[in-house]
């Protein structure tokens, strides 16, 4: 073992990665910072990094584009997706790591339904819940066009095919051995995946749930088409803030902040966890 | 790995006696249907409606402007169609265009990021914490942003290249470097994808070779070569399938970047698709073009992932 030296190359490995870090984060800062410019201040040549800052923009943002209402939409259709998620993913994922019904196929077949461009299947699905939320089953469940029922279906379905092949590892990891002594001490099946194999797959299990609440909390696409205001999501909302005098930098600035802010913390702190989950537990991170 | 070879210990609980045996495995059978089936239904509704809806109407006349809606049965009038449109062959170019040069471009500087990670031993774990936040910014709102910052005006890049003596440019106005610069985009966010995933594989790699290959003197050029590069090698695989999956199907960044302008110079083929669909209500046609694109992508992903797969499903036989 050397003894560790501090060395011209290590010193300029680290200026380097700051150098790295810096441009990465940049776009990120100059949002936060614009967030906070004063109207007159967004637009200019050349732009300002020092200002009286002002909180105008928020102001803006929650009161005349109702963002609360938004923020409020984006928790119950991301909470509740999430949710749904992690428990039909985590039963189906369990079934396919330890019987493997279909033999690899219905797998691959769950993948492809995710290979489909958006753009291309939002029409059916608009026509769908246009046609559900005029039935007394889909009135009751919220879901129609412009409700938040309708968003939690939709991204529960786009979320499930990843939560499934991501939880498969974990699973797969725990040792049949606890399954087959604790069905030996009397458990029913049911409960030997409830008491013994959900606990041992907590990790994946929260990987999975970052997962569905990020790309439930970041989608546009369905988000845009399914909702008109009722419904609308944080995300869709920053959109709004195009009128006929052209785009209010400012307001949407602070918007994007409320909306990608909270994403960034879990994250940031989450990062730990995220890596396995990001490679479907190829990699353990 | 495969342990398909060794022999299994009985793993039955109940002894092996040939008719439990068999009770047992209808048993399991009927436990595995019944565990996915709540996911399953969800998925063939919401996945297969759609996507019956769209064959349908790939084989129908279907203009929603036109009082007849989703009309007679053309047969495959829409694929030829699809097939011999010069702008469906465009947009397809430049979905390849931005994919190629978007993923190469993240593979090799997240690849290169990685090893300064590994490398580095003052902020590691903070770095890590950092890097990924490009990631978890919805690329809708964040590219919003980066639109701002494009302004050829008032936009905070041309401020920062005229500093260093760079002409400024029309980022997203100009169409010979608009594609560059939604590139450019993408690179910011995905990089740290790679660059986290290639950290995680270099940290799972074992240490003797290294040591074995440091004790022969080996130089840091042939180690990378013969060692860590062979290593990493199906890591890489996997990225660059995910990442090229995901490429290709670039959309909510157009929208907010440059709606596929100026010109059609950034029109992907998700974008075309939503130009006939949802501005022109030729169903009918971008249906066809988002169904061959779906062929394109399955047997695309299904030749690289079928190494993974089969080990996967040698895991799981090899537990039972």
């Amino acid at each position: 073992m050397e003894t560790p030296r501090i060395t011209v190359g290590m010193v300029l490995r680290h200026l380097l990665m700051l150098f790295i870090l810096l441009i990465f984060l940049f776009p990120i800062f100059w949002m936060v910072l614009t967030s906070f410019k004063p109207a007159e201040e967004v637009l200019t040549r050349p732009p300002t990094f020092i200002f009286q800052p002002t909180l105008d923009n928020y102001r803006y943002a929650f009161e005349d584009a109702d963002f609360s209402l938004f923020i409020r939409n984006t928790i119950v259709i991301a909470g509740l997706s999430t949710l749904l998620v992690v428990v039909f993913g985590s039963l189906a994922s369990y079934s396919f790591a330890r019987y493997n019904p279909g033999d690899g196929h219905i797998m691959f077949f769950i993948l492809t339904t995710r290979m489909m461009p958006g753009i291309a299947v939002v029409m059916p699905f608009f026509l769908i819940f246009r046609d559900l939320g005029k039935t007394p089953f889909g009135q009751a469940l919220g879901l129609g066009l412009d409700q938040v029922g309708s968003l939690v279906v939709a991204y529960t379905v786009f979320n499930l095919p990843f939560a499934i092949w991501l939880m498969f590892s974990f699973f797969q990891d725990i040792p049949t051995e606890l399954e087959h002594s604790a069905r030996l001490d009397g458990y029913s099946r049911l409960q030997v995946f409830l008491r013994v194999v959900l606990p041992l797959a907590a990790p994946g299990i929260a990987v999975t749930a970052i997962f569905s609440l990020m790309f439930a909390w970041n989608e546009f696409l369905f988000g845009y088409i399914l909702t008109r205001d009722a419904a609308r999501t944080i995300t869709v909302g920053v959109s709004g803030f195009q009128t006929q005098q052209g785009i209010l930098w400012g307001p949407l600035a602070a918007a994007a902040v409320v909306c990608i802010l909270p994403m960034l913390a879990v994250a940031m702190f989450l990062q730990r966890y995220m890596v396995r989950g990001l490679t479907f537990g190829a990699v353990r991170g | 790995m495969s342990t398909g070879s060794v022999p299994l210990p009985d793993t039955s609980v109940n002894g092996s006696t040939g008719s439990k045996a068999k009770h047992r495995a209808l048993s399991d059978t009927l436990y595995s249907v019944f565990l996915i089936t709540p996911a399953m239904i969800l998925i063939l509704i919401f996945a297969l409606v759609p996507l019956a809806y769209a064959i349908n109407v790939s084989f129908r006349f279907a203009d929603l402007t036109s009082p007849r809606g989703v009309a007679e049965w053309v047969g495959l009038e829409n694929y030829h169609f699809a097939l011999n449109d010069a702008f469906f062959w465009s947009s397809v170019q430049r979905t390849l265009h931005f994919a190629i040069f978007a993923v190469v471009i993240e593979m090799i500087l997240g690849v290169a990021i990685a090893f300064l990670l590994n490398d580095i031993k003052w902020f590691k774990g903070l770095a890590r914490s950092l890097i990924i936040l490009p990631l978890a910014a919805s690329p809708f709102a964040v590219g919003l942003i980066w639109r701002y910052m494009y302004h050829p005006d008032f936009g905070v890049f041309n401020y920062l290249i005229s500093r260093v003596g760079i002409p400024e440019q029309n980022w997203l106005g100009n169409s010979q470097i608009a594609m560059g610069s939604v590139i450019a985009f993408d690179v910011w966010q995905w990089t740290p994808f790679v660059a986290l995933i290639a950290l995680a594989g270099l940290q799972a790699l074992p240490k003797e070779p290294f040591e074995a290959a440091a004790l022969d003197g080996a130089s840091r050029w042939r180690v990378f070569r013969t060692l860590t590069f062979p290593m990493l090698a199906p890591v890489l695989t996997l990225v660059l399938v995910l990442r090229t999956v995901d490429a290709v199907r670039l959309y909510d960044a157009i929208v907010s970047l440059t709606a596929g302008g100026p010109g059609t110079s950034t029109e992907v083929l998700t974008f075309y698709l939503y130009r006939l669909g949802m501005r022109f209500f030729r169903l009918d046609q971008a249906s066809a073009m988002a169904l061959l694109f779906l062929y394109a992508t399955v047997v695309f992903t299904g030749l690289l992932m079928r190494r993974f797969m089969q080990n996967m499903a040698a895991r799981t036989r090899a537990k039972q």
